[in-house]
């Protein structure tokens, strides 16, 4: 085993035993950051894979974005004592044996599937080539869904100043 | 030496990550450990994408700009979901999903 | 003339022949990580010594003045006595989170430093993503705060967490546009390119008023990111005692402490590598005597006097003008700097593409 495997396989334990306690912890906040501790490991397993651009974008918008927006709104409607209500049991078989069910069927799927790894030669993935691509209209060109995007997220933005804007108190109407 | 690890161990490590969040989505009750449920879905689908791209066609790259929108999406959707969550507490003062059941109130 | 990377080079050999692969690895991470963690003490004893002296300067006082030659030695002292602390811990905090945010703003900070380029060759890492990466890092400081804030169950705590949060979040935007203007004009974003392109001029005369603009925003949003006065509304002491820290004692309010410092020392090495050329000396196109005077002083010291002018800047800053209110410093920056950051990136990229620049 040598150091390349060895991260691979801290970042793998780290990913499932803190993507577990996300959904099972009781206090909020403690969600969050195990959370935070999952996309944190991910943006590493993307640097493993050699996709440094992705992992910079992972730990800039959702650790950085996401789990700050969250980890605020936390902060905005939860004290420190509040828990989280206990969930009854057969719920909680419920789900487990939901999700187990459907994480048998696809890691059996995956295991049975050949998959056909002979690879081509690398590409090199630095940013010049990922500007290039973002705004080619041409073969392997993604003008389009970058501009679909960026108007999105433009409504995005317009929709939740809007939603969370603080209404006209009545007092001012009068 | 990116190919010691094999492909399977990626999908497996993303599948338990994906079926964790499916059952957090059927467990909680809360609306931001919901969220936190669905950014984990997503990320195991964003994995899955870098992989398949890494490993089967890494010549290309489609998987890498997939992902990339699926982050971008996220984000929009992370803060739009935070608008509604912070509005829907000022109006009900909570936010189970299983007490804000009013459309007028 | 002065290449690290010979030295760096010669290690490397000598570990090869002695080691099988793995444990060069290993080695070399142990000695890079000790090497960093002493530069990193070392820089954030400097800053909390230099900020007492220009504070004392400007408010005509001695400053410390009794440990050691000239109180050299006062915050080594200080260190000390931060070490031997109790560690407070507040009743009914939530102890996991409360111990886990000073680490994460100090990893934070820490994370970015090995990116910059301090010489030629001296660098932790050089990621082709160099700038984006010490961007992202530098916006995971902010959760460390967040949580601080809300784990220590604190009226002064949370809301300076929330502050904080709110200021961090907004002012990140004018930083990373700010930057993005010289991404534009060298086309990539490896920190090690960045510096080369500026061999014959600093970006800043060579890009002259738009990137000027842009120097000077960053200058202003990276003070406001790090939390340092005049935008300290988090930690404010005459409204909130210390803010997100208040419930802190001992090595972890230190922790935070250190960040901070690390923090202020960190934009003001990027705006010396991105504007002023980093460890890049003062050459000036066409005058070869000067730029052979200039290549005589190490690019060390280049580096490490650009930006502790910068640092030197921002502490006169804090000591200058008074706080901000809330809502002046998010109108400061959605109404100002955000337009007008906006408006500049379009002319830049106008510049670059009829090439208006020298």
């Amino acid at each position: 085993m040598n150091f390349h495997e060895t991260f691979f396989i801290l970042l793998a334990a780290i990913i499932m035993i803190f993507s577990v306690l996300v959904v099972t912890t009781d206090k909020i906040l403690r969600a969050a950051t195990y959370l935070l501790f999952v996309l944190l490991a991910t943006a590493g397993l993307y640097y493993w894979l050699q996709y440094e651009f992705m992992a910079a974008v992972q730990v800039a918008l959702y650790a950085g974005g996401i789990v700050v927006l969250i980890v605020f709104s936390v902060l905005l409607t939860h004290q420190i004592h509040h828990k989280l209500v206990s969930i009854t049991l057969t719920r909680k078989l419920l789900a487990f044996g939901i999700a187990g069910l459907g994480a048998l069927v696809s890691i059996v799927t995956i295991v049975n599937y050949d998959f056909n790894t002979a690879p081509a030669e690398a590409m090199k993935v630095d940013v010049r080539q990922i500007g290039l691509h973002l705004v080619n209209t041409g073969h392997n060109g993604f003008a389009l869904p970058f501009e679909v995007v960026s108007i999105l997220l433009l409504a995005a933005l317009i929709g939740a100043i809007t939603i969370a804007k603080k209404e006209e108190s009545n007092s001012d109407n009068i | 030496m990116l190919y010691t690890i094999s492909i399977k161990y990626f999908l497996i490590l993303s599948t338990l990550m994906f079926f964790s969040g499916v059952a957090g989505f059927i467990i909680r009750k809360n609306l931001i450990t919901i969220l936190m449920s669905v950014e984990l879905m997503l990320n195991a689908v964003n994995i899955n994408f870098l992989v398949f791209n890494r490993y089967l066609y890494p010549d290309q790259l489609q998987g890498h700009f997939f992902s990339l929108f699926i982050v971008a999406i996220a984000a929009a959707e992370a803060s739009v979901a935070i608008a509604l969550i912070i509005n829907i507490y000022r109006r009900f003062n909570t936010i189970m999903v299983n007490k804000v059941d009013e459309m007028k109130y | 003339m002065y290449d690290f990377s010979q030295l760096t080079q010669a290690i490397h050999l000598f570990l090869v022949q002695h080691l099988n692969s793995s444990s060069v690895a290993i080695v070399e991470l142990v000695l890079v990580g000790l090497l960093f963690l002493t530069m990193y003490a070392i820089l954030g004893l400097t800053l909390v010594y230099m900020e007492r002296k220009v504070c004392a300067f400007i408010q005509n006082r001695l400053g410390p003045n009794r440990v050691g030659p000239l109180g050299l030695l006062q915050t080594v002292a200080d260190l000390i006595k931060l070490l031997f602390k109790e560690l407070l811990m507040v009743k009914k905090a939530d102890k996991f989170l409360f111990n886990l945010a000073p680490f994460i703003v100090v990893i934070a900070s820490m994370m970015t430093i090995g990116a910059l380029p301090f010489a030629k060759g001296f660098q932790a890492i050089d990621l082709n993503i160099g700038l984006f990466y010490i961007i992202s890092i530098t916006s995971l400081g902010v959760l460390g705060i967040l949580l601080a804030g809300w784990s220590s169950n604190s009226k002064y705590s949370l809301l300076g967490a929330l502050r904080s949060g709110a200021q961090i979040i907004s002012y990140e935007l004018s930083v990373s546009l700010s930057l993005l203007s010289i991404i534009m004009f060298t086309g990539s974003m490896q920190l090690s390119v960045i510096v080369e392109s500026q061999a014959n001029g600093w970006w800043i005369f060579k890009g002259h008023i738009p990137v000027f603009i842009s120097f000077l925003i960053f200058l202003i949003a990276s003070t406001a990111e790090t939390n340092r006065g005049p935008f300290d509304i988090a930690e404010a002491e005459s409204e909130l005692t210390a803010g997100f820290h208040t419930e802190y004692s001992g090595i972890k309010f230190a922790f935070f402490f250190l960040a901070e410092y690390m923090n202020m020392f960190l934009s003001a090495a990027l705006a010396a590598t991105v504007f002023l050329g980093g460890w890049m000396p003062f050459h000036v196109s066409g005058f070869e005597g000067l730029n052979q005077v200039m290549d005589f002083i190490p690019p060390i010291v280049w580096f490490f006097g650009k930006t502790f002018t910068l640092i030197y800047v921002i502490m006169l800053f804090k000591w200058t003008f008074p706080r901000l209110r809330v809502d002046q410093l998010l109108t400061l920056e959605w109404k100002y700097l955000l337009p007008i950051n906006l408006v500049n990136t379009i002319v830049i990229a106008f510049v670059v593409v009829m090439g208006w620049y020298f």
